[in-house]
């Protein structure tokens, strides 16, 4: 129990701290308020239990680091637990209410309350040994950091962790002189009794100190760090939750359109939408997404994490400012640079490996989009694909009547779904199209299909890129040009469904096209050629016995989910599939999305060439490195020449598999034992 | 005071041409038309210059493909202030570039630009006269093969590219007409959506005017050019392709 003085003085400073808090707070709401848009209320009930179960079980963070994440859970149950133990030690201070010794629902309080504290003690302890004894964040050296950042993360860190540990340790010590002060160990408090025994010594009047101090080392040492709360990154306690739950649940494939007028795109932090400002107080500095990030990976300027981290410094620095509606600088002065920017491959892996759900990307593109339409120079490769693009509709720079030029060596005519109904209205792609290393592909999987009988048709010189990359790269009219003009063709062919080879038209047709209105069913050709197998329309002639890893394509195995169809053919041919440690919804990037195929990477290492060792290192057996989308025929053929393992590794499109075994063609190089 | 650019759209070489039936002239149905490369030099260098001095950038064109309105409009969205289409009976003709010439003469006395800039040449106009006669009907100095330029009080400096890569600087008093070989950067990209809000957001002006009369050689007949013989690539083990090279120069009589 407290004494009177004691408790007015707890009760003013208690009012004193929450006034500043909740100053700090709504500084805070104005601050994220000044975005675009606003958060949807509807979403909030529809997503409010269910992500709330989520977060109670930690699923999103046991996503990676499975140890720390364990650390992190203990400190996590402590301190949802702790919001009752710091209620009812209220109560103790107040009216001398107290648990100890009590039988019955208490004591199994108490015995939560007692184990909690220690494991919260060791997580906090292992969280800041690792932090500061393993230092493990590290930027590479041309990622722009606010000066403010280097030290403040360290800073944060070591006052978050303090408190939790003063405050938690506090509150532990306290149980024990309580329990010493009764004269005899509470078994429902293992732990503390234990503390207890050490007290044992101690006289009634030293005790009844320690008794106060601990409980306002607890309790006070909470009003004391409240109004700093705003400012430290333990907000996530609140903001990540918020930042889960308000997520709409939208494709992550499917960008909306720029703030403004619908083409500006973000150039100041005021410029970003709500819930992009919400995301910079969400962060809790892990730096997953840096470690995922091929870009941060391969040497080039971009971290997601320090993009995050920076836009948080900016806003605790300057939040008064900020929030009262000043013009903030250019995010490219606060928060991330130009070079990073144009090195993000939209693999989305950081949005999807982000424990509070912070979605990076989005900035990076939003800042593209504003930098395109300021007429800020661009890589000249990308300038000249996007010129073709809008004129030609192809970023080949030939003459759209060429891109169905492939259909020629066919021995069998390609039906034009402009003019007759089909069943499968194959598009075929910008890639699969006009390069002629991916022709070959192209052609296989168009004997494949006739070979099982499927109906299917291509538009022809009607079909355009479908700008999914080009929509990544910022251009949104151009963008808007190409899908228009897609859409208007689809919308006069009959068909009843679209098959194609690329994954990212794949994910612009079925994501970006269905928000424009296209309402068919997109599947991508490893679909198709998976159930032509099952089905028995396509029958191998031979088994291939070897080897084989697949590397799944961003847009298709991350942004939407399509990982077992073309394990499934893989599967069907015979081949053992032995995975690389990244596949599936994890995959790495093999560095040519979100236009980085135009443009001049000037990474140290190329991720696909990451991606070549990954597989190299599955053992020497490993003959066949799998693919399923042009733009990787592309990236890892050459890979795989510049590392050196082109004697090793055979790239192969997974259709040239399937001709392989069903006796469409004959491979060159015969790199595996084949039996009939 | 403003820096005017001519704009001139050309067939684009890069689909492939068709001559018409009538064997004149090309199928106009299956052409595409671009901006002539140079003129697309030319607006930059006009916009740097701009963006130095502050000058108003006036773009200009006869419209003779019927689809002007898109490169003014880009021109637009690229940065320049005005526009000037000039119409009539040109639509569906090929202009000489004396023609072309004549019709733009009095337009452009009419802006009193500082100074004009084209493209140095066409593929319509492979020897680059729209520069010199343009000159020559303004009395304006004129200059081709530039490659940078530099306003002054009362001039204009320009660099110019000789043969053998030897350069040599100039000084022209304005107002003077030049032919652009090369803007001193590439030419900028100009987003889509620009050029959207140049199309909603400015008007393009109208000239009418008359195809002149004039005596120019008469076109009696276009033809492609012929497939010139194939090279044909020798293949396989270096002896095979010794023998293959041995087996031709014999069957030529050369050895
Ligand atoms: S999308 Fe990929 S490349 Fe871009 S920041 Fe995220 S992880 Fe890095
Ligand atoms: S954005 Fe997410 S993953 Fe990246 S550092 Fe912040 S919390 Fe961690």
């Amino acid at each position: 129990m407290l004494t009177t003085p004691e408790r007015i003085a707890f009760l003013l400073l208690a009012l004193a701290s929450l006034l500043l808090t909740l100053r700090g707070v709504r500084l805070i709401v104005r601050a994220i308020g000044r975005g675009y848009g606003r958060p949807s209320w509807g979403v909030f009930l529809r997503r409010v239990i269910p992500v709330s179960l989520d977060i109670l079980l930690q699923r999103p963070i046991f996503r990676t680091r499975p140890l720390v994440s364990l650390l992190h859970a203990g400190v996590f149950f402590a301190f949802v637990f702790y919001g009752l133990v710091n209620v009812l030690d209220l109560l103790e201070g107040f009216n001398g209410y107290s648990t100890l010794h009590a039988s019955g629902v208490a004591s199994a309080y108490n015995l939560v309350a007692d184990l909690l504290s220690v494991a919260a003690l060791l997580g906090m302890l292992g969280l800041l040994l690792r932090r500061f004894g393993l230092r493990p964040f590290r930027f590479n050296r041309a990622v722009f950091l606010l000066p403010s950042v280097r030290f403040g993360i360290s800073r944060d860190s070591a006052i978050v962790g303090g408190f939790i540990l003063l405050h938690v340790g506090s509150r532990w010590a306290g149980q024990a002189v309580r329990i010493a002060e009764s004269g005899r160990p509470d078994w429902s408090q293992p732990t503390a009794s234990l503390l207890a025994r050490l007290l044992g010594g101690l006289d009634a009047a030293t005790l009844a100190v320690a008794s106060h101090a601990t409980w306002w080392l607890a309790l006070g040492l909470i009003l004391v760090f409240l109004p700093y709360f705003p400012y430290s990154k333990h907000i996530h306690l609140f903001m990540a939750p918020l930042n889960l739950i308000l997520r709409e649940e939208k494709p992550l494939g499917r960008l909306e359109p720029p703030v403004g007028n619908g083409q500006l795109g973000s150039a100041r932090l005021e410029e970003l939408r709500w819930y992009q400002i919400l995301d910079a107080y969400a962060c809790i500095m892990c730096n997953r997404c840096q470690d995922v990030c091929p870009a941060h990976g391969t040497g080039r300027a971009l971290s997601p994490a320090a993009l995050e981290i920076n836009k948080r410094y900016y806003l605790n620095r300057n939040l008064n400012r900020f929030a009262g509606g000043t013009t903030s600088p250019p995010l490219l002065e606060t928060a991330t640079s130009r070079a990073a920017v144009w090195s993000c491959t939209t693999c989305g892996a950081c949005v999807r490996i982000c424990p509070v759900g912070n979605r990076p990307m989005l900035d990076l593109i939003d800042l593209r989009r504003s930098l395109v339409f300021a007429g800020d120079e661009l890589d000249p490769n990308l300038q000249a694909a996007l010129e073709s693009l809008s004129r030609y509709g192809n970023s080949f720079g030939k003459p759209a009547r060429q891109r169905a030029r492939w259909a020629r060596d066919l021995p069998f005519p390609v039906k034009d779904a402009r003019k007759e109904p089909v069943e499968y209205l194959w598009f075929v792609g910008d890639f699969a199209s006009f390069d002629p290393r991916m022709q070959e592909n192209t052609k296989t999987v168009a004997q494949l299909f006739h070979q099982a009988g499927v109906d299917f048709g291509i538009l022809y010189e009607d079909e355009w890129n479908s700008g999914n990359d080009v929509r990544r790269v910022g251009e949104e009219g151009l963008f808007e040009l190409l899908a228009e003009h897609n859409l208007a063709v689809l919308g006069k062919a009959r068909f009843r469904a679209i098959v194609t080879t690329d994954p990212h038209s794949y994910n612009a047709l079925r994501n970006e096209y269905s928000a424009l209105g296209l309402d068919v069913p997109v599947y991508h050709y490893t679909e198709v050629l998976a159930e032509l197998l099952e089905r028995g329309q396509l029958r191998p002639s031979k088994r291939l016995q070897a080897v084989a890893t697949y590397h799944d394509p961003c847009y298709l195995g991350r942004y939407n989910r399509i990982t077992a169809a073309p394990r499934r053919v893989i599967r069907a041919l015979g081949l053992e599939l032995r995975e690389m440690p990244r596949h599936g919804e994890n995959t790495y990037c093999c560095g040519a999305g979100g236009g980085q195929i135009w443009m001049d990477s000037g990474g140290q290492e190329r991720p696909s060439e990451q991606r070549i060792r990954e597989a190299i290192a599955l053992g020497e057996d490993v003959r066949f490195f799998v693919v399923a989308c042009p733009k990787d025929m592309a990236m890892y053929s050459d890979a795989v020449k510049t590392t050196g393992y082109e004697q090793r590794l055979t790239v192969i499109d997974v259709a040239r598999l399937v001709a392989w075994a069903t006796g469409l063609i004959e491979l060159e190089r015969e790199a595996a034992p084949v039996s009939e | 005071m403003t820096l005017a650019v001519i704009l001139k759209q050309v067939p684009d070489v890069v689909e492939e041409l068709a001559i018409d039936p009538s064997g004149t002239d090309l199928d106009r149905d299956s052409v595409s038309y671009v901006v002539n490369e140079f003129d697309e030099h030319a607006l930059e260098e006009a916009l740097l210059l701009r963006e130095a001095t502050g000058e108003d950038v006036v773009v200009v064109g006869v419209d003779t493909t019927g689809e002007l309105d898109q490169a003014l409009y880009t021109a637009l969205a690229k940065g320049a202030q005005r526009a000037v289409k000039l119409v009539g009976d040109v639509e569906g003709s090929w202009l000489s570039t004396r023609a072309l010439a004549g019709l733009l003469a009095p337009v452009i006395r009419e802006l009193s630009p500082r100074l004009v800039l084209t493209g140095v040449q066409a593929p319509d106009d492979l020897d680059g006269q729209l520069a010199p006669t343009l000159g020559a009907l303004l009395d304006w100095p004129h200059t081709g093969v530039v490659v940078g330029t530099e306003l002054a009080d009362g001039l204009v400096r320009v660099r110019k590219e000789l043969w053998g890569g030897i350069m040599l600087d100039l000084e022209l008093a304005t107002p003077a007409v030049l032919g652009i070989q090369a803007a001193r950067a590439t030419p900028r990209y100009v987003p889509v959506g620009r050029v959207r809000q140049a199309m909603r957001e400015s008007t393009i002006e109208e000239v009418e005017v008359e195809t002149p009369v004039e005596s120019a050689p008469k076109l009696s007949r276009l033809r492609a050019p012929e497939a010139a013989g194939r090279a044909e690539m020798l293949t396989g083990s270096p002896s095979d392709v010794v023998e293959r090279i041995l087996e031709i120069l014999r069957a030529r009589g050369l050895y």
